[in-house]
């Protein structure tokens, strides 16, 4: 008898002894409504990521980050406005994972071992794109309703890569007879002859979103940076043919603000609510900030010297040992040495730089240089652009998610459950390996940045995400 | 009936402690049995780690042996889920020898060893927290001569040479992933040795009261040449090179003070006041034989504060066979708010204890007690990993012992 007290009262302790803590509350919608959710954006939204839109990037990308967190809150009673994702979320999906086209510039970049091209018994690891590479065939097809029977062709995520405020006009945007047509758009836009303001009219009223998300801008000041600048730059661009404007220019301010409007005036025509997210720094992406425009490192006096002779005849050039910044011609053709705080973008070829004497006997060619006017044209018009948004927002009631000032947060690290994320290139695990578009982290890093400035303004208590559950850069 | 009522005290006593920090308080039974206290009284040849002071104290040489078996869990919530660390036994054991040289003598030796830290949690490979730890795991154990001197019937002294050995084990994910997304993962085994000493002065005013002050050292558990072994993509394999670490783990210092009072006989009550040092632990430093561009050093900040434990213990002798304990105690925890980490989330404590001792022949006395831990559910953040939830420990601690007096 005293055994089964005895061993009675030790089995009971043993019994109460695991612990569990579930600090876990139902999220709730507040004052928003994430019944049915659409994505409008450029290649951030649709989930471009190492180069290329892909299956898996379009599966990771941010709505669709943002779409499971909505997913998470309970419906509400029926009759009553507002609640969780109850209406499906449906991307364009591709079939590939390799890139979209057959274009090189298309393809998926992965990391490898490249041999260096004047040492050739070294080699270090690089983005190269994938090879062999192998076409999905049913990509080229455009997404049409034979794929997706559930509720006529309904797409929750009409993120376009490339496309730009300044292209919303442009009829014909996904026709093959255009010769600017946009083959993301040709995928799965509703009629080819129609104009993205219209593809984004028909999804507003065919599928009646509660809730969206904004995120353009971009492509209206990237263009003309990754092409080191090549167009004006000042706003004054004009079409090239009909309304489409020169891709690798700034959009005019007045272009941007009207078509900027009418597309929020559209995405507003059917009285969803939403948030608006502004355009980042551009000239704090890897892409632009690898290359240290000091990169040009002497490591002996003869070689300064050498050097100092060989431009004495055309500039007085100082150099010394240690960095020094690079050679460069700057956009109005001036062969001059680069000054601080100007940008080397990541598509100068490294075989150039490394053998070939670029930026030392050879100026870096000005498509691959951002000269401090350029960075002053691209900053300036970005903030013009984004006091837009944000002035859109207020008048409209709209959350508005400072996205470019969260990105140069991120820029200097962040750190998420252990690990510091920031924008080095490869390292930073933030970036993928374009240098332009995040990895899946870091689109899960941005979804949260949302979900909180959708939190803050719509009193909503959607869950964070956590981040470190999806892919980085990937490592062979 | 007594049977009975033996069988209902171990209902009672289920919040208990295995200590503070890395602490685990169990170096003598019949002293956890009652709420950690022991500094005044010397009970047994335990007296070596409660007061060395004491040892001269005994009327015999006394073989003591004891064991306890811990099973803590932790568990973590944050707002995405929760999880819990994985079941882990622990058996920290203690053994003394020593006494009076002879009897009535002056001087009395001693050895004693004991395990006086010790710590262990098994986090889920793959859980939220891997790029802060998976597992962590310190175990040592202490090794201490001792020798005691009565100066006067009212002063007696004592002081041991503490060597200390042990390993620390740790393994935390990387974020490195391969082609799969699989993690890289890092680690590392050490073992580690120190030294210190343990000092005290035990008073007895009368049969009736007895006072005890004790000072043990800081004993810093040093690992050199640990080996730290790296899983990463095979091109990363060059940056994450296997090397060897050095790190060091300080067993706080203890200041303590100890009253014990028999009102009546039979009946004998216990007070100690435990001022422990953590404050040394200032942060974990890990360096590496071998740095690279990814491999740095890692510094990662603990910030402990010193915390002061009040304990309460009784004792009652119910016949010449069998006594019974019972105690409490209030043990903060050393850590402090932002640097709630999860390879050790620490929290206050309050602690109940209880035990039985029963001399079942001449000269031998067996001894039996039991903890159960229970910290509060606390909130807390690591920022220097931007990792937050909360957590809550438990854990139950049986132990049996006896000793024989020679």
């Amino acid at each position: 008898m005293k055994k089964i007290y005895f061993f009675g009262a030790l089995a009971l302790l043993f019994a109460a002894c695991k612990p569990s803590v579930n600090i876990t509350v139902p999220p709730t919608s507040g004052n928003a409504d994430f019944t049915n959710y659409l994505a409008i954006g450029n290649s951030l939204t649709a989930g471009y990521s190492d180069g290329c839109l892909t299956v898996s990037g379009q599966l990771n990308s941010y709505p669709k980050r943002l779409f499971d967190q909505f997913n998470q809150i309970p419906p509400k009673a029926f009759g009553a406005v507002g609640g969780g994702a109850q209406m499906p979320f449906i991307q364009p999906l591709l079939n590939g994972d390799n890139g979209f086209d057959t274009s090189v510039s298309h393809r998926k970049l992965v990391l490898q071992f490249v041999h260096n091209y004047c040492t050739p018994n070294d080699s270090s690891l690089s983005a190269v794109p994938v090879y062999p590479y192998i076409a999905d065939p049913k990509d080229m097809i455009r997404y049409n309703w034979t794929y997706n029977t559930y509720n006529n062709g309904q797409i929750n995520n009409i993120g376009v890569p490339g496309i730009r405020v300044a292209d919303y006009p442009v009829a014909n945007y996904g026709n093959p007879i255009n010769p600017f047509f946009n083959i993301f758009a040709y995928r799965f836009y509703h009629t080819l002859t129609e104009r993205p303001i219209d593809e984004l009219y028909f999804r507003m009223h065919n599928f009646e979103p509660t809730f969206f998300t904004m995120w353009l801008g971009s492509n209206d000041v990237l263009g003309y940076a990754l092409a080191g600048g090549q167009g004006n730059g000042v706003g004054t661009a004009i079409p090239v043919l009909g309304n489409f404007y020169n891709p690798a220019d700034i959009t005019p301010y007045s272009v941007f603000t009207a078509w900027y409007d009418s597309a929020l005036v559209a995405a507003l025509s059917t009285g969803a609510k939403g948030a608006l997210i502004n355009i980042p720094d551009i000239a704090s992406l890897p892409y632009f900030t690898t290359i240290p425009s000091n990169g040009l490192v002497i490591t002996r006096q003869t070689q300064a010297d050498s050097l100092n002779r060989y431009w004495r005849s055309t500039l007085n050039l100082v150099f010394q040992l240690g960095a020094n910044q690079f050679i460069i011609k700057d956009n109005l053709g001036n062969i001059r040495q680069s000054v601080p705080g100007e940008l080397i973008l990541l598509s100068t070829p490294q075989d150039s730089l490394a053998c070939a004497g670029w930026g030392v006997t050879k100026p870096i060619p000005q498509q691959y240089v951002l000269t401090t006017d350029e960075l002053q044209n691209i900053r300036a018009n970005t903030y013009n652009f984004n006091q837009f948004i944000y002035t859109e927002a207020l008048l409209h009631h709209l959350a508005y998610v400072d996205m470019n000032a969260y990105l140069q947060t991120v820029a200097t690290g962040v750190t998420f459950n252990g690990i510091t994320y920031n924008a080095n290139f490869i390292s930073g695990g933030s970036f993928s390996l374009d240098g332009v578009h995040p990895t899946q982290r870091g689109y899960a890093i941005i979804a949260n940045k949302i979900i909180s400035t959708i939190n803050d303004y719509y009193s909503s208590t959607v869950a964070l995400i956590d981040v470190n559950q999806f892919h980085g850069v990937l490592f062979p | 009936m007594k049977k009975h009522l033996l069988a209902f005290s171990f209902l009672f006593c289920t919040i208990s402690s295995f200590g503070a920090g890395y602490l685990i308080n169990l170096e003598g039974l019949r002293q956890v049995a009652m709420g950690g206290t022991g500094t005044a009284w010397p009970w047994d040849a335990s007296t070596i780690f409660y007061n060395p002071g004491g040892l001269v104290r005994l009327k015999s040489i006394q073989a003591y042996a004891s064991m306890s078996m811990i099973i803590p869990r932790t568990a973590f919530g944050d707002p995405n889920g929760s999880a819990v660390s994985h079941k882990q036994t622990f058996t920290p054991f203690n053994f003394y020898f020593g006494g009076p040289v002879k009897e009535d003598s002056r001087w009395a030796l001693g050895l004693g060893v004991y395990t006086p830290a010790g710590n262990g949690l098994q986090w889920d490979d793959n859980w939220v927290g891997k790029y802060v730890v998976q597992n962590t795991q310190l175990k040592c154990f202490f090794i201490q001569p001792t020798v005691s001197f009565r100066v006067t019937d009212f002063l007696a002294v004592g002081a041991g040479f503490v060597y200390g050995n042990g390993y620390i084990d740790m393994s935390q994910a990387l974020p490195v992933q391969d082609l799969n997304g699989n993690d890289g993962q890092l680690k590392m085994h050490g073992n580690a040795v120190g030294i210190g000493f343990n000092t005290g002065i035990q008073l007895k005013f009368s049969d009736r009261v007895q006072m005890g002050f004790t000072y043990r050292s800081q004993v810093n558990m040093n690992v050199d040449g640990g080996s730290a072994k790296f899983s990463v993509p095979s091109s990363l394999a060059s940056s994450f090179p296997n090397t060897s670490f050095s790190t060091q783990l300080p067993v706080p210092q203890v200041a303590s003070f100890g009253l014990g009072v028999r009102p009546i006989d039979g009946l004998t009550l216990q007070f100690d006041l435990n001022y422990t040092g953590w404050n040394s632990y200032d942060s974990l430093r890990i360096d590496f034989g071998q740095n690279t561009a990814f491999l740095k050093n890692n510094h990662a900040p603990r910030h402990y504060q010193n915390t002061l434990s009040p304990r309460f213990g009784a004792n009652v002798k119910i016949s010449k066979v069998v006594s019974v304990m019972g105690g409490f105690a209030y043990d903060p925890t050393p850590v402090t708010n932002g640097y709630v980490s999860p390879d050790l989330p620490d929290a206050n404590r309050v602690v109940l204890s209880c035990g039985v001792t029963v001399k079942p022949a001449h000269r031998i006395t067996l001894i039996a007690a039991f903890e159960s831990t229970t910290t509060m559910k606390r909130a807390g953040s690591y920022d220097f990993g931007n990792f937050s939830g909360t957590y809550q420990t438990m854990a139950v601690t049986p132990g049996i012992g006896l000793y024989y007096n020679l």
